[in-house]
């Protein structure tokens, strides 16, 4: 009898630590797969409950971009991108961690992006390239909008997800009321505060991001504390392909150059997917920064003229090539990965401005303990040159995005387009990089010209505003001056121009 | 049974608590600036607790970048900054060692990195806001298990297979280390309450301030159960290099002094004391340490002037200031000269008495009579009142900035002004360099927060306050103004 009641008391025991110390990636065989949906670890400690993922558009549709529902590609109007047949979007990865099947980011939700010749061609999704479409800021505004909505409670999300297929036994059901769901309401309210930086600075639309001003609110700085000068941290996303030659390199990289070892730069990226030291899932890590080593970018897809690019070559070579490598896959070069200090450059400072000594130094600190310390970051004091592979996919361009196209890069800035739109994925052939005069999406058959059309395209503009209280309201951040003059091409003829944007194709 | 578990018990205890582990440096600078001088059982903070202290209590910090808001020196790549050094004694350990107040840095301009110099004095680091730091975290009702272990959890834990502090050390953590912590910190504020005391006129003592301590009064309440007084001594941090010129007996034989006011004989003397306020304990090993370090500092040499690119020697206009140098300063600052490393009474030099009256013959008596309770064998400090002021030698005078001994000068212009000419007010902790009137520049004013308000982040120096006067060592304050062009020039060659 007793015997019984001990074996009974035991098996209940393994069942519970059995399913409390389940920690169950989805995992996928291609790489390319699981670069693109599988787990950074971002769920261990930052996971949002799968049904309440599904659930919160159903739920709160107008703090979405598209204000309304749509069920299966949900976070479409984000600019998440959708893949036939998939239930969740590019750059969200699922695992079951508690017996509890949770999803959050993972680094192709940044490092994925979309191409189209036409409106009417078929998306072709590149994974590796910097995204397009995706706007974190607005996904961070809508997750946060949704926590501190009075609706966001146990009984309205428990019944909501009931209605949208969500079953959950016992024990989840328990989990999710007393533990899951308040937890995850309690923390969203504090990144939301911790967040409140990006008040401060102009919106990042689709494809940017602010790098390192996250990094401060995670080392707890006191943000009100920081210097104006730092508040504005936009960049673009990079392209992250063929890491291979340039970790041989020991190329500095992120766009001030403030750090030469890949394998710290991914593991800074990773904070952003929700991981912590203790969390980060290494080998899954491991596996994709394997494959970005000798991953390529793609060839150009559309037709080119062999002969103007032959030309283009010569003109690179004479122009482009100290400082951009040789060509798109031999990086080599006297300048490559070397810091122009920002008087020379001339672009933009305020990213440059946001990465501070103090930061560095803080930085050192983290992954505290593991072998694997941060030990290479670094405060430089200029941009770094970077190599061009993929330069067709990685419009627009310059570190804060705010030249749409290749061909306005070599014009001088007083040329270049003062407003365009961003997030449109359909390609310009002429000028390489995406098409940006559209301003409202037409997908789901609304007319780009209908005012009331709420899906717009992220206007950019360049030019700061004289007065405003904060780096916001002047529009810090955004100019498109710089990289110009007789040095950097600007001054050539527009059919030598034309000559080297054809040969870039090749990259 | 009993026997296994006692012996598991002692290994386990052994292993958790008293193990160490021996530290590797590349270099004898490494070694200076990170190693321990074996503190840690009186002093060491573990060290997960103290990574995230500056962002549990992030309020309480003096501005963003964790510790290195309170101005300390961290080199890149580094995992804590200088002067502190992290040891395994049964867990890491946290304590800081001589390099905390004797690293320097110095810049030409905002667009680059600082030039880290061991053995100058640390004219960034504001000591007395890191302490006061502690000691405020330690009342905080924050300063808990629950909130602490919850900030650990993230930065280091081995919960998914990474690797990092085991369930043990973080119970270890929870139950022992940060209560325990708590207890000492706030054990030792009592050792500090001197310093926020309001004196005679109801005002508080003035801040150090970054680059000064106030030397004779931390050596005289940690070394004598004296009753807490009212004197306000901060003492610019020297520096340390070079110190075999400070050692021994000058030319004519006469003992040469070492401190503001000449108040102890020799180097080893100073090492040891200084170390032993930094909460070493007496052992063999820290004896041979303070050895070690002694040859270090007494060799180490003394940085040039390093701006010879932008800012060259004029080597005629030195030539010539070498000549009045040799007939106005060298006679008390000449390396063994007549008068240097000796104390030049009061009523002849001039400067701010107060430094002086922080320290007294029964200190010395005290302190020398506990120093050897402690069973350690050095010549005994200086058994007299305190009369006057210390003149040193000025080897490496260009990065000693501030000047007088409670740095009340900005720069060595400044210093050969009349005293009513010398700056007012100025700030302290800013590390870009004036290599025209040879100190640190005055810093700019910031644009803070979102709003872009002004503030000036630095330590407002003002010389009205008690013992920060800026009168005094008139020398040189009536050559002309091209002698003293021809004298800065020259000093920039020491």
């Amino acid at each position: 009898m007793l015997l019984v009641a001990v074996a009974l008391i035991a098996i209940v025991c393994l069942f519970f630590v059995a399913r409390f110390t389940r920690d169950d990636p989805i995992t996928y065989a291609d790489a390319e797969e699981h670069f693109k949906y599988g787990s950074t670890g971002g769920e261990r400690e930052s996971g949002i409950p799968y049904w309440v993922w599904k659930v919160l558009p159903k739920m709160f549709p107008e703090y979405l971009p598209g204000k309304i529902y749509t069920p299966g590609t949900e976070y479409a109007s984000l600019g998440f991108l959708y893949e036939p047949g998939k239930d969740l979007p590019i750059g969200v990865s699922r695992r079951n961690t508690q017996g509890l099947d949770r999803v959050f980011l993972n680094c192709a939700i940044c490092h994925a992006g979309s191409v189209r010749e036409t409106p009417q061609s078929r998306h072709t999704i590149y994974a590796g390239m910097p995204s397009n479409t995706v706007d974190l800021e607005a996904f961070e505004r809508f997750i946060f909008a949704c926590a501190s909505d009075q609706r966001f409670n146990v009984a309205r999300l428990m019944c909501e997800m009931e209605a949208i297929g969500g079953k959950y036994d016992l024990i989840n059901r328990l989990l999710m009321r007393y533990y899951a769901i308040p937890l995850m309401r309690e923390r969203l309210i504090m990144l939301n505060s911790h967040f409140r930086f990006v008040n401060w600075e102009p919106e990042q639309g689709p494809g940017r991001t602010d790098t390192f001003n996250p990094a401060k609110t995670l080392l707890e700085f006191p943000l009100e504390q920081l210097e104006t000068r730092e508040l504005v941290g936009l960049c673009d996303f990079p392209s992250i392909w063929l890491q291979g030659p340039r970790k041989a390199q020991h190329l500095h990289a992120h766009w001030d150059g403030n750090n030469s070892m890949m394998e710290e730069r991914n593991k800074s990226a990773a904070f952003g997917t929700g991981t912590f030291p203790p969390t980060i899932d290494l080998k899954q890590i491991a596996r994709i920064e394997q494959w970005l080593l000798y991953k390529e970018p793609p060839k150009y897809p559309f037709s080119f003229n062999e002969q103007l690019s032959a030309q283009g070559e010569k003109l690179y070579a004479q122009y482009c090539a100290n400082c951009h490598g040789r060509n798109g896959r031999d990086f080599t070069g006297p300048h490559v990965g070397n810091v122009v200090p920002i008087n020379q450059i001339g672009t933009d400072r305020h990213r440059l401005d946001s990465y501070t000594e103090e930061l560095a130094a803080a930085q050192n600190t983290l992954y505290a303990g593991y072998p694997w310390r941060f030990s290479h970051f670094r405060k430089t004091f200029g941009y770094v040159n970077l190599p061009l592979d993929g330069i067709w996919l990685r419009a627009p361009y310059l570190h804060n995005g705010s030249v749409p196209t290749l061909r306005d890069l070599l014009n001088p800035s007083a040329e270049r387009p003062t407003v365009f739109y961003r997030g449109f994925d359909v390609f310009d052939q002429a000028k390489v990089g995406f098409v940006s005069d559209v301003s409202r999406f037409e997908d789901d058959g609304r007319s780009r010209d209908d005012p009331g059309n709420p899906r717009r395209y992220f206007r950019f503009e360049t030019q700061p505003k004289p007065s405003g209280a904060t780096p916001r309201d002047r529009n810090e951040g955004n100019s498109n001056v710089g990289h110009e003059g007789p040095a950097y091409g600007t001054m050539l003829s527009p059919t030598e121009k034309d000559a080297i944007i054809e040969y870039l194709k090749t990259f | 049974m009993l026997a296994i578990l006692i012996a598991f018990g002692a290994f386990f205890t052994w292993t958790k608590f008293f193990r160490e582990e021996k530290e590797v440096f590349a270099n004898e600078e490494e070694h200076f600036k990170y190693g321990s001088l074996g503190a840690e059982g009186d002093r060491g903070i573990p060290y997960y607790l103290w990574l995230v202290l500056p962002r549990v209590f992030s309020d309480l910090m003096p501005g963003p970048g964790g510790y290195k808001s309170f101005g300390v020196v961290w080199e890149e790549g580094h995992e804590i900054p200088v002067g502190f050094s992290k040891k395994v004694v049964g867990f890491a350990r946290i304590t800081n060692n001589c390099a905390v107040c004797h690293t320097a840095t110095y810049r030409l301009s905002e667009d680059e990195v600082p030039h880290v110099v061991a053995g100058g004095p640390g004219q960034t680091n504001n000591l007395q806001n890191m302490l006061r730091f502690l000691f405020k975290a330690a009342h905080d009702p924050r300063f808990n298990s629950d909130i602490i272990m919850n900030e650990i959890r993230l930065v280091n834990a081995n919960n998914y297979g990474n690797g990092g502090l085991s369930f043990m050390d973080r119970q270890i953590y929870r139950y022992l280390l940060i209560p325990l912590t708590k207890k000492a910190l706030l054990k030792q504020e009592k050792q500090f309450t001197w310093m926020e005391r309001y004196v005679a006129d109801g005002k508080p003592k003035p801040h150090w301030g970054p680059g000064r301590d106030d030397a004779m009064n931390l050596t005289k309440y940690f070394m004598t159960s004296m009753p807490e007084d009212n004197t306000v001594g901060p003492t610019d941090f020297p520096s340390i290099w070079n110190l075999g010129i400070r050692s021994g007996t000058d030319k004519t034989g006469k003992q040469m002094l070492l401190n503001w006011t000449g108040d102890t004989p020799a180097v080893r003397s100073v090492l040891i004391d200084s170390a032993l306020g930094l909460g070493a304990p007496a052992r063999p090993w820290f004896l041979q340490r303070m050895a070690d370090l002694d040859r270090y500092l007494s060799n180490l040499p003394v940085p040039p002037w390093p701006f010879a690119e932008t800012n060259p020697i004029n080597r005629q206009m030195a030539d010539e200031g070498q000549k009045i140098y040799a007939r106005d300063c060298a006679s008390c600052h000449e390396p063994r000269a007549e008068f240097t490393n000796k104390v030049v009474p009061i009523a002849e030099i001039g400067t701010d008495p107060e430094r002086m009256h922080s320290w007294a013959k029964v200190a010395a008596e005290e302190a020398n009579r506990r120093v050897k309770q402690l069973g350690i064998d050095r010549p005994p400090m200086v058994e007299r009142d305190p009369y006057g002021y210390l003149s040193p030698p000025l080897d490496g005078i260009w990065l000693r900035a501030p000047y007088l001994h409670n740095g009340s000068a900005p720069t060595l212009r400044d210093l050969f002004n009349s005293p009513n000419e010398r700056p007012q007010t100025f700030h302290r902790g800013y590390d870009v360099f004036d290599p025209i009137n040879v100190g640190f520049k005055e810093p700019p004013l910031r644009q803070v927060g979102p709003n872009g308000e002004l503030k000036q982040p630095y330590f407002l120096f003002d010389t009205r306050q008690q013992g920060n006067g800026n009168q005094g060592h008139t020398y040189g304050t009536q050559l002309p103004n091209e002698d003293k062009d021809k004298l800065i020039e020259y000093l920039k060659t020491l």
